[in-house]
């Protein structure tokens, strides 16, 4: 069994740490006298690291924080709280000019290949502006890069409207790639994608890690997807971590309710497996962020909350928010009264 | 328990496991500038009262369009029926006119759309929206219409619904939206359901719900579902027959078990081994299929697979693959090389030979092959 955390081979640095993130976002009230009346509290302190080469997935439903997290540690958006460490430095208030050099380091594929590319540009403009922004030589970069995801260097004077959903995904990961990043932030890369091309991005995203040493940050609501691809997985419910391992415990053993309950929704393509699987199904929506439960987070839909535990039990996950520890399962996991079952 | 409501064009309540729709050699034809969209091209199918069938294929394989076609949803011109008909009961509903097509929509056909926010007029509240489905096929007054919608969205399991029917669809969240969908899809107690992609947009917590929420009034009042989906997850799940489309034509059509145990089209094989799967941890890489999906203007000659097909012979280009009855009953797939993807499936022996020297060596058995040996 691997332990949860991977340590980098020889005690290196990880590549990103991310210690207690939070982001809130102001509600503010009224139009002349504008003031604060509340937070949307999309991250709530969540601390990770990544390793040179590793996949690391976040999961969990809309609205738990997963793309928030994923745009803040690229400071994409401004922590409101925490540090953010990319290869030891301290990059959380980093200024502009340094940040744009580290931006070489740390690239995003977004999720829409429709929205994601100026419809405007040539696929030759789209992908030599970072090399014009960062004032490098571009040479024969191009077209090096559309061979590299797969595409003809024929294609570089079409527009992103000529292209199919997968080729457009592709220019998007030729662009990330361009400057030869190190971490690559992975924000749903393959859900807009029909089920044919999925397979061909993730292998195509695959190669391009053993090729090239690639760290991801893979975001992603399909847990099959993720089951595949990481290597590590946090699983994230309203701002917080609930549950992190290796792909292998997280999916076999799953301790935290939140988790059981996010496995064993998603439907198998087992004809004879589903029918002898039991779901357990947690009722309603995710919570608002902006005023959480008390106590557990997930205790509002928790089935176990619901069904197992007793009054002073209950009282325990009302008042005292669990803490995100191995309480003898293996791996870290923010619930009280984490248990490990089989879902699959 | 709300009242059930009577309101019906059939003459009799179907017997459970009689056939109720029958679509044969349905061919729906969009005329365009750039060319004739051959959205939904020689395409039958039929579905028996309390059976789910599940729909598979990706976009613009024209399974959308079919189930349109059944609600009488597809605009003439720019659309042509070239050639079939819809049989629902006994009554062609291709031949119907608008105002009997009126009567049969909601009361015994309703559908069931992917995006429940644009499905929903976003300025009125949604107890008015239900309410206003039933007003207008049932001779009921406002004030019971609307109480029998509260009613409805209490039976579809959402919370304060005497609060919510006065909300509108803004500040419902997803699941809910979609809820208050199924809700006026079931308010006239429909024989037949047409979900499309009735799940894709919500997160599978939610989908979880929904799911067994349509599951539950299945099993209560014998509804026929048909299920358009890409997820072969939720088909493996949910269905009792799938068809398999590929370019507006049938690629396969079996019961559940057949199509992921016994496939006999190379895309519904291919398919399934390119699939990323939750239960199997593969430290190999995926097998998709390469290339993408034709566009349904130039559709490849021959099998339109083809292009994309690893068995694709000379054969293949020229000639239509007709559907035939498999070497099990009720399956049904339209390939030349039908029995060569039997070995695939069946044989891991007899698949090395098909596959090129390379992939043998870095890839493993195809999924569907795993799975008849656990199995």
């Amino acid at each position: 069994m691997t332990t949860p955390t991977r340590t980098p081979p020889n005690g290196a640095v990880p590549l990103l740490q991310v210690e207690n993130l939070v982001k809130h976002y102001p509600i503010t009230s009224g139009i002349v006298f504008k003031h604060k009346i509340g937070d949307v509290r999309a991250v709530d302190g969540i601390s990770i690291s990544i390793s040179p080469g590793e996949t690391l997935a976040m999961v969990g439903e809309s609205g738990c924080g997963k793309s928030t997290t994923a745009r803040a540690v690229l400071r994409l958006v401004e922590p409101t709280a925490g540090a953010l460490k990319f290869e030891g430095e301290d990059i959380t208030h980093v200024k502009a000019g340094r940040l744009r050099e580290l931006r070489r380091e740390m690239q995003i594929i977004f999720q829409d290949p429709y929205a994601s590319l100026n419809p405007r540009m040539t696929v030759r403009t789209i992908l030599s502006e970072p090399f014009k922004i960062h004032g490098m030589e571009e040479g024969n970069r191009v077209s090096e890069l559309l061979e590299l995801v797969g595409l003809a260097p024929e294609h570089a004077d079409r527009y992103p409207h000529e292209f199919s959903g997968g080729q457009r995904q592709r220019v998007g990961i030729a662009r990330a790639l361009a400057l030869d990043p190190k971490l690559v932030v992975c924000d749903e890369p393959v859900s807009a994608l029909d089920v044919s091309i999925q397979a061909q991005v993730i292998n195509l995203l695959e190669d391009l890690q053993n090729d090239r040493g690639l760290a991801y940050l893979f975001i992603a609501h399909d847990l099959s997807v993720v089951r595949h691809i990481a290597d590590r997985v946090a699983v994230m419910y309203l701002g917080v971590i609930v549950e992190i391992a290796d792909r292998d415990s997280i999916f076999e053993r799953p301790a935290h309710p939140y988790t059981q309950a996010l496995i064993s929704a998603v439907p198998i393509p087992d004809p004879r497996k589903e029918r002898q699987r039991k779901r357990i199904i947690i009722s309603g929506d995710v919570p608002s962020p902006a005023n959480p439960p008390s106590g557990c987070r997930f205790r509002t839909r928790c089935q176990k909350f619901r069904d197992e535990l007793n009054e002073g039990e209950r009282s325990k996950c009302i008042e005292e928010q669990p803490e995100l520890i191995d309480r003898g399962h293996g791996h870290p996991a923010a619930c009280h009264y984490a248990e490990v079952e089989k879902v699959l | 328990m709300r009242e059930t409501l009577t309101a019906t064009t059939l003459e009799r309540a179907p017997e459970p496991g009689e056939t109720l729709l029958e679509i044969e050699d349905l061919r729906v034809h969009f005329h365009t500038d750039n060319g004739v969209v051959k959205a939904v091209d020689g395409v039958s199918w039929s579905i028996a009262r309390g059976e789910t069938l599940g729909i598979v294929g990706e976009s613009g394989s024209g399974k959308s369009v079919s189930a349109m076609a059944v609600m009488g949803l597809v605009p003439t011109p720019p659309a042509r029926y070239e050639s079939g008909r819809i049989m629902f009961m006994g009554k062609d509903l291709l031949k119907a006119d608008e105002k009997a097509l009126r009567k049969i929509r909601g009361n015994d056909i309703s559908m069931i759309f992917q995006d429940p926010l644009t499905s929903l007029n976003p300025v009125f509240k949604v107890g008015h929206q239900i309410a206003e489905v039933i007003q207008v096929h049932e001779k009921m007054g406002r004030i019971p219409a609307r109480k029998l919608a509260v009613d409805l969205l209490a039976e579809v399991g959402i919370p304060n619904p005497k609060q919510r029917a006065s909300e509108y669809p803004h500040q419902f969240s997803g699941g809910m939206r979609q809820r208050a969908m199924i809700a006026m899809a079931l308010a006239l107690d429909p024989v037949l359901l047409l979900a499309d992609e009735p799940t894709t947009a919500l997160d599978v917590t939610v989908q979880a719900q929904i799911m067994e929420l349509l599951l539950t009034l299945q099993q209560e009042r014998g509804t026929a579902i048909v299920l358009i989906t890409h997820d072969l997850g939720l088909v493996a799940s949910h269905a009792d027959r799938v068809l398999v489309m590929y370019a507006g034509k049938v690629a396969e059509l079996a019961g559940v078990d057949d199509i992921f145990y016994e496939p006999r089209h190379a895309y519904t094989h291919g398919l399934l081994s390119g699939l990323a799967r939750l239960d199997v941890h593969r430290a190999e890489r995926l097998e998709p299929i390469p290339g993408q999906p034709p566009s349904l203007i130039r559709v490849p000659s021959g099998c339109a697979f083809h292009p994309r097909c690893k068995l694709a012979t000379q054969v293949c280009t020229d000639v239509v693959p007709e559907l035939v009855m498999q070497d099990r009953p009720n399956h049904t797939a339209a390939c030349h090389h039908s029995d060569q993807v039997a070995l695939l499936v069946n044989g891991p022996a007899a698949a090395q030979h098909v596959k090129s020297a390379a992939e043998t060596t870095a890839a493993g058995p195809p999924v569907a092959e795993a799975e008849t040996r656990t199995s």
